[in-house]
């Protein structure tokens, strides 16, 4: 199995608050700004929290059904995102993996997605 | 935070409730739907519209300078007007606002109104923000509530068809409201089909349309010198409006705001949870109700959805938990939510909620929130 990939976030230099993904205006927890938010490699790996399959979408791209998860990330951010598979379930590991998708406007883009290890 | 309360110093008093229906988008002019609601709540009242010295228009779809196009059509008396957007919390935002004009002294008799028209699409803020996310636009607000419910259920061992009962009952309290833009009992099949996403479906998802909510508020000073029936004048203790702050990687923010604002609107107004007897509350998905009545320490936390299964929140329960039907069944038209949900607490309060009456009713709430996340909490009291 490859590694998964690595995500960049950012830590702040004056509270070490970790976030993801990078925020381009400043610190969230002490209002620093952005200048002292230092990119932070965080693993794309973790576990599922919360799982929803999505039968009804406004847009073409993701076509339905596709699954959301919670995942709480092994270094600590918890997102939101896709979750590739018929049977995610909570308390699933889950690895990052690189996706090309659409915009809603059809322009190519990379998306990142998550997978169950089995 | 200040712990002087303006609403305990200069008592503020709804003095008059009106509605437009909610229903779908139809070619009813927004003007129309607002005035329909304005005047009701002046006839309800007993006040005339030149009595009204200030008005805030809660709406967050109709674009720029509505209220004087709307409510010069009463009598252009050139009093101040204002539109108040905060998402969801619109109106419950222009009641705070209406409620702040009359305690600060400046006025006497303020005018809160909430009127939308929703044209597809929410043209929300946060899209434009230049904040990057990950969700893209896969994860819409109702699978962010999915994925709350998926957690929730895991957490306190709660099945598909408990959530479905909270629907089951907001449906059942809509079919008693004219006013509704859902009037049909469902039966829990009915209810559990159509899945849209995750374990949420149709029916437990609210219905987006139009309509219009009044309340118009009156200081001591106004009741008396205008008249007005002071039995009927239900008072507000409390009207707290608070944002989301940062709770810690995987916390449920909804609750954790509604929990912190909540407490913060029990001690303005010096009251309990348990004291609460009637309430309203941002059930724009099923899940929500159950997450709102914990946060809110209505009960404890996992034993939400049992109360609902056990009818403590029917109205006849220990709790009346969205009599008007809530955003469920009585509709979510965005800026006329917030300021009918005090409507049906005002009704209750007064004894005026006839089938849909939850039987001595003296402290109700009111609570919404919206994208941002905001949260806005008002506690009434009948005397
Ligand atoms: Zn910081």
């Amino acid at each position: 199995m490859t590694d998964p990939p690595v995500m960049v976030g950012h830590r702040c230099a004056i509270c070490l608050r970790i976030a993801f993904p990078p925020d381009p205006y400043g610190c969230e927890k002490c209002g620093a700004l952005a200048t002292e938010l230092d990119e932070f490699e965080l693993e794309a790996k973790g576990s599922v929290r919360a799982v929803a399959t999505v039968h009804r979408h406004h847009h073409p791209s993701p076509s339905t059904p596709f699954t959301v998860g919670v995942v709480e990330l092994v270094a600590g951010p918890v997102l939101k995102a896709i979750v590739e598979g018929e049977a995610v379930a909570v308390g699933d590991s889950v690895i990052g993996v690189l996706v090309d998708g659409e915009d809603n406007d059809g322009n190519p883009v990379v998306d990142l997605h998550f997978q169950v290890v089995t | 935070m200040s712990s002087r309360s303006l609403l305990s110093d200069r008592p503020v008093f709804v003095v008059g409730t009106g509605l437009h229906p909610y229903q779908r988008r139809s070619e009813t002019t927004y003007v129309d739907l607002g005035i329909t609601a304005v005047r009701a709540a002046l006839v309800d009242a007993g006040v005339m519209w030149p009595d009204i010295e200030a008005a805030y228009t809660g709406t967050a779809l109709l674009g720029m300078g509505s209220s004087r196009i709307m409510l010069s059509r009463l009598g252009a008396t050139g009093i101040a007007m204002t539109q108040v957007e905060n998402a969801s919390a619109s109106g419950s935002s222009a009641v705070a606002q209406a409620c702040l004009e009359v305690a600060s002294g400046r006025s006497d008799v303020v005018l809160a109104l909430g009127v939308d028209k929703p044209r597809g699409g929410l043209g929300a803020a946060p899209g434009q923000a230049g904040i990057p996310n990950l969700e893209g636009g896969s994860i819409v607000p109702f699978t962010h509530f999915a994925l709350l419910a998926s957690e929730y259920m895991d957490l306190h061992g709660v099945s598909d068809e408990q959530v479905a009962r909270v629907a089951l009952k907001n449906h059942r309290n809509g079919s008693l409201n004219p006013f509704a833009q859902r009037q049909k009992v469902r039966t829990l099949e009915e209810i559990l089909s159509e899945p849209i996403s995750g374990s949420l479906t149709r029916l437990q998802c609210c219905p987006v349309g139009e309509g219009a909510a009044a309340v118009i508020v009156a200081s001591e000073d106004g009741i008396k010198r205008l008249n007005l029936d002071r039995s009927r004048a239900v008072q507000v203790l409390s009207s707290v409006t608070r944002t989301e702050g940062l709770y810690g990687e995987g916390v449920g923010i909804d609750a954790a705001l509604t929990a912190e604002t909540g407490m913060a609107a029990f001690e303005e107004a010096n009251v309990d949870p348990s004291d609460i007897d009637v309430l309203e509350v941002h059930d724009a998905f099923a899940i929500e109700e159950l997450l709102y009545a914990e946060a809110l320490g209505l009960c404890k936390p996992g034993e939400a959805a049992s109360r609902v299964e056990s009818g403590d929140f029917d109205i006849g329960g220990s709790c009346a938990f969205s009599p008007s039907g809530g955003l469920l069944a009585m509709g979510h038209p965005i800026g006329p939510t917030g300021v009918g949900q005090i409507a049906e607490i005002v009704s209750q309060l007064r004894g005026e909620a006839g089938d849909r009456q939850q039987p001595e009713a003296r402290v109700g709430m009111a609570h919404m929130v919206g994208i941002g996340a905001v949260c806005v909490v008002h506690v009434l009291r009948c005397e």
